[in-house]
């Protein structure tokens, strides 16, 4: 009998070749984008209207179907009054005029309507447009192009996005990238007054949108990554003159604390806790600006804002709970002094920046109404914090968090997972959220007619690994390399609908890409989004189910908003032109190629590239006629 | 007229030895700033290539550059070069910024050790003697090193970029 | 006992340098303490048990040539039986004895790092010593490079790390080598009776310059520690003029402030020796020059000629700069 050896061995050495072959090709061809449905995960039912969370109890969005400010109203609520567009017929909008900045950067802002003309502001080189709204095709008015510095654009982390500008008293205020704050004539676009806040030779930047409150324009720092220390400057509104500056480190003269300080726990009580809680000198490079979204309680005369993340990046350079860095501040709006303070993350390992915006609600309580700030904060928890004491009384995870076991109310810490923790040698893997949190600066929307919070944002883990880095004033001061990947479930975005009351989800819609764009509630009952590949999506507020989308030329981390046009219809804008931190890859042409580019988001986006283009189009929906 | 059958190989092996020898001299003494052929000497000397990745990590190039994918500064492991590849443009760009955000390091550093980073820099697209770039990374890291084949691949844009580049690094002598 | 065995090696040849600052034959330390003892006890016993065992070999021999002349008594071989047995079973109960002892020893040592204690850091960079103590107030933590001062009479745990390659610390007189490996942190308790001046090497081959990477340790009593920590948190006034002045304006302005940082000043570098308070050290560049103006005016001129591969580079300074900026560093106590 003729030997089965030889046959055999050679089955066997087909077999393993087989396998080998398809275990090499699945892993150099990467599987082909996971399509997600867009039918809402439901987890509950909407809340009671006894039940709901109101908007703060002085509030009035956009009045007259006007758009002044960025978040809508000081309260933060996004949440417009007109009904024209409702759920049954947002699927018949249509493009009425388009406009291109001719710029390919990230476009972050939204355009703002008041009266009959739409003010538009564009990332760096900053240009501003007023368009003529009665006139078909929405013709330039006027433009301005101020001077700055080209350089600005090397010390700019996240791309040379800008968030926006706000209108008051017939001025129209907004910030430069390379730090200055201007202020124009809103009929002639005259400068009428300009302002220098940072200093790009020390990595300073500014990107936020000002707020105007009475009489004041607030402006925050940029440079959590170039070692600056964030400042948060208050400037009169007439004259641009610097009335406060409250730095966020330091002794407390600096940090403008004194006798109305009241911070509700323990660790935040004691003097120049600012330098005592950083290593010596460190405070002076440490990070803490207030880059993002301030709101504004005209009864309490008090803003509220949180701080980013301390510098560098890596945590062992800087032993100590590094206040006032990652954390959210109340302020005395007329003199800047601080009232209350607490700190989302004590020596932040992560870079979980505190400075996404603070709803002001009022929530019913056993004890009748309550006056709260609420905020879906960077490390995943949205919060409920008493808006006078600064006590926080509930904090839920809204995204998948393994870094922090939760919130103890007890002491207002975080309850750290010691396995997630940064150490300089070691790679320390599957921390979630990643940097960007489980949502970062892209702003939600309020509906008090659901009493839902719309939060578009992300579902992303990272691998970190810590060096010692170097400070040189310019340069990035961070010290972490980090790659980032999908979530639990694949999908590196998520839209939620969450009941703040409650605390808990009522519905989700998984999204394959991170939502970056802002959320925009209508008293229609629609919810306007964008995705990064340029999809804008409107879906219904109760139930989530998808109404209407259409395709734009770039992807969308813009803020949609809407308005009354002149004649007296309904319209919605939203600027498609992807870019920022998560679109870095398109905006900035970056190579996958190194894992740990763009701090590490690339790595989790390699996609895009495919699915969409840089652009700079500002696109206008409306209803036919 | 016929060479001799036997050539005799020790000579040979002499001079192959004696090539290799740049490669691994360490130059204390910075001779080689005062050589004619600066940029070929930087850029085939093994040792200069690692202190640039030194100082990459150092001076705060890969906080915007990253290792090579860009972020807050262009990726530098592709065949785009905005201000020229060769390496005197790379020291150039290096010492005195580039208008767009490229701060100046002149100043900062030496002279030397420009051109160390444009030695390393050049090598992250492949664009350096084979025998010169360290197989592995030098320090810890926390991503795995590019190897060469990747590096390669990454350089490859259009044909006629590639042959400018080559055009431009043949006037220092550096190859491709 | 020690000292004989020493004087001995001493009186056959030993170096001089036994009795020095760098000397692992007259330890200081805790734990040399402990080990002290042990080594008496092993020599007490082993010593005696080695001149029993040349006797029983030279009886053996002469026992061996009685046999060969043909002189032996075999009446005598059950008593040897006996004898052996009894060697083995002593030879037994010694060796466990002394294991037992060596056991007590380390665990002795083990605890004494327990209880409080001050913490300090010591990182091992290429070719420098980087050190750093811990408070349980972040603004009271001190850094400093290239010198390791402790408190005597106090248990003091060093944790060790290096961001590059293996180095290992060895302070012969206070304590045993403890490898500094990358990705891992190592650690040595120190516990220390009396003041005193030290010098520690690396002791595991770490690249060039692994020769001049020694660490001076310097023991003081606990009121001068705890005045030189003070001093040491302290910052240093900027000068008002001077040579010091134009040295500050030439180091702030230069190369020199995008490695070393100098506390109150924008010189804010992480990845070189921290100068702060760089005028009461007693070395440059960890051991390889003594600090006085005249060293450290060569050391800046030309480092590599000094410690060839270091990996600070030769800043460009004419002669009056570069003695302006040895004014300014040497001011900086």
């Amino acid at each position: 009998m003729k030997s089965i050896w030889p046959v055999s061995v050679l089955m066997i050495l087909l077999a393993a070749l087989v396998g080998l072959g398809a275990a090499v090709l699945a892993t150099t061809y990467p599987a082909p984008h996971a399509t997600f449905s867009d039918r809402p995960v439901v987890y509950g039912a909407l809340p009671a209207p006894q039940d709901r969370a109101r908007l703060a109890s002085w509030a009035q969005p956009s009045p007259d179907g006007q758009w002044t400010w960025q978040l809508g109203d000081s309260a933060a609520s996004r949440f417009s009054p007109l009904d024209e567009i409702n759920a049954s017929n947002v699927a018949q909008l249509k493009p009425v005029f388009t406009f291109d900045t001719g710029l390919k950067r990230g476009h972050e802002a939204g355009p703002l309507v008041v009266g009959d003309t739409m003010y538009v502001t564009t990332p760096y080189p900053n240009d501003v447009y007023a368009l003529d709204l009665t006139r078909p095709g929405a013709p330039v008015k006027w433009q301005y192009h101020p001077q700055s510095q080209k350089a600005a654009q090397g010390v700019a982390c996240c791309d040379v996005v800008n968030r926006g500008a706000v209108y008051g008293a017939g001025r129209l205020y907004f910030n430069t990238l390379d730090g200055q704050t201007i202020a124009l004539d809103a009929a002639t676009g005259h400068e009428v007054w300009k302002a220098k806040l940072a200093e790009i030779s020390k990595g300073e930047t500014i990107t936020m949108a000002p707020l105007l409150a009475e009489g004041r324009v607030l402006v925050g720092t940029s440079g959590g990554e170039m070692g600056v220390r964030g400042s948060l400057a208050a400037l009169d509104a007439a004259s641009g003159k610097l009335v406060w500056r409250a730095y966020s480190t330091g002794p407390d003269k600096d940090v403008l604390m004194g006798p109305e300080f009241r911070p509700f726990y323990k660790q935040d009580q004691g003097k120049d806790l600012g330098v005592s809680t950083w290593n010596p000198e460190g405070w002076k490079i440490g990070g803490g600006n207030p880059w993002g979204w301030v709101s504004y309680d005209p009864e309490l005369h008090l803003i509220f804002y949180g701080t980013g993340n301390p510098g560098p990046w890596n945590p062992d350079q800087r032993p100590g709970d590094n206040k006032w860095t990652a954390g959210v501040f109340a302020r005395d709006v007329r003199t800047g002094q601080a009232r209350w303070f607490y700190q989302t993350s004590p020596h932040d390992l992560f870079d979980y920046d505190d400075i996404n915006e603070s709803l002001l609600l009022d929530i019913p309580t056993r004890q009748g109404l309550r006056k709260v700030v609420a905020r879906p904060a960077r490390s995943g928890f949205f919060q409920i914090i008493d808006r006078m004491s600064g006590q926080v009384l509930s904090a839920k995870p809204f995204a998948y968090i393994n870094s922090m076991k939760g919130v103890d109310l007890i002491s207002g810490r975080p309850i750290m997972n010691p396995d997630k923790e940064p150490k300089e040698g070691r790679t320390t893997r599957n921390i979630c959220p990643a940097a960007p949190g489980g949502k970062d600066w892209n702003p939600v929307s309020f509906s008090p007619r659901t009493g839902l919070v719309y939060i578009a944002h992300n579902n992303l883990c990272m691998d970190e690994g810590d060096v010692d880095t170097n400070y040189i004033a310019g340069t990035p001061y961070l010290g972490t390399e980090a790659r980032m990947y999908p979530g639990p479930g694949g999908n590196r975005g998520v839209f939620t609908a969450w009941d703040p009351v409650a605390g808990r989800k009522v519905w989700e819609i998984r999204e394959d890409l991170p939502l970056w764009s802002g959320t925009l509630a209508t008293a229609g009952d629609v919810v306007f989004y964008g995705t990064m590949d340029g999809w804008f999506k409107a879906i219904d507020a109760r139930t989530g189910r998808l109404l209407w989308r259409t395709k734009l030329v770039s992807g969308i981390i813009g803020m949609p908003m809407t308005y009354k046009g002149p004649d007296g219809r309904q319209y919605v804008a939203i600027f498609a032109g992807v870019g920022g931190w998560s679109g870095a890859i398109v905006s900035g042409a970056l190579d996958p190629g190194d894992p740990t580019t763009a701090l590490g988001f690339v790595n989790a986006m390699k996609d895009l590239v495919k699915r969409t283009d840089a652009g700079g189009r500002l696109y206008v929906f409306a209803l036919p006629r | 007229m016929s060479l001799p059958c036997r050539v005799s190989l020790l000579p040979l092996a002499a001079l192959t030895l004696l090539a290799a020898c740049g490669r691994e001299t360490r130059d204390f003494s910075n001779k080689m700033m005062d050589s004619p052929h600066r940029g070929a000497k930087f850029a085939g000397n093994a040792w200069r290539i690692s202190n640039g990745a030194r100082l990459f990590v150092w001076m705060n190039c890969a906080g915007c550059h990253s290792h090579g994918g860009g972020g807050m500064g262009p990726p530098l492991m592709d065949a785009k070069w905005r201000y020229g590849s060769s390496m005197s443009h790379v020291a150039y760009t290096i010492l005195n910024g580039r208008p767009g955000g490229m701060p100046a390091f002149r100043g900062k550093i030496t002279e030397d050790q420009a051109w160390e980073l444009a030695a390393y820099v050049r090598s992250m697209s492949a664009r350096t003697r084979r025998d010169a770039l360290s197989g592995r990374a030098d320090e810890p890291a926390n991503v795995e090193p590019l190897p060469l084949e990747k590096r390669r691949r990454a350089r490859a844009v259009t044909p006629e970029q590639d042959a400018a580049q080559k055009e431009s690094s043949k006037i220092e002598g550096t190859g491709p | 006992m020690r000292r004989g065995a020493v004087l001995l090696v001493m009186a056959l040849g030993g170096c001089s340098a036994l009795y020095g600052p760098q000397s692992s034959a007259m330890g200081q330390g805790m734990e040399s303490a402990h080990i002290g003892n042990l080594f008496d006890l092993f020599l007490w016993v082993t010593v005696p048990i080695y001149l029993g065992v040349m006797v029983f070999l030279a009886l053996a021999m002469r026992r061996r040539q009685a046999m060969v002349q043909g002189a032996a008594r075999p009446e005598q071989e059950a008593g040897w039986r006996l004898g052996l047995v009894l060697f083995a079973v002593t030879s037994a109960l010694i060796l466990f004895g002394l294991s037992v002892a060596t056991w007590f020893t380390d665990r002795a040592i083990a605890r004494a790092g327990a209880g409080p204690a001050l913490s300090v850091e010591v990182i091992g960079h290429q070719w420098w010593w980087e050190v750093r103590y811990h408070d349980p107030v972040a603004g009271r933590e001190l850094r400093t490079a290239n010198e390791l001062v402790i408190p005597a009479g106090a248990t003091v745990k060093v944790s060790l790390s290096s961001p590059d390659v293996i180095h290992s610390l060895w302070i012969p007189n206070l304590a045993g080598k403890q490898d500094l490996i990358p990705g891992r942190t190592s650690d040595v308790v120190l516990k220390v009776p009396k003041p005193g001046e030290f010098r520690a090497q690396c002791a595991e081959f770490c690249g060039l310059q692994h020769a001049q990477m020694a660490l001076p340790v310097s023991v003081r009593a606990p009121g001068g520690f705890a005045k030189w920590y003070n001093a040491g948190l302290a910052t240093p006034p900027v000068p008002g003029g001077g040579p010091e002045f134009a040295g500050y304006s030439l180091f702030t302005g230069r190369q020199c402030a995008s490695c070393h940082n100098i506390a109150g000043t924008p010189a804010s570098g992480q990845v070189a020796p921290d100068l702060t308070h760089f005028g009461s050290r007693t070395t440059i560049a960890s051991g390889a020059l003594p600090n006085t103006a005249a060293s450290l005016e060569r050391w800046i001129a030309d480092p590599q000629r000094v410690k060839p591969g270091t990996q600070m580079p030769q800043v460009p300074l004419s002669p009056e700069e570069r003695a302006a900026v040895v004014a300014y560093l040497e001011s900086l106590k």
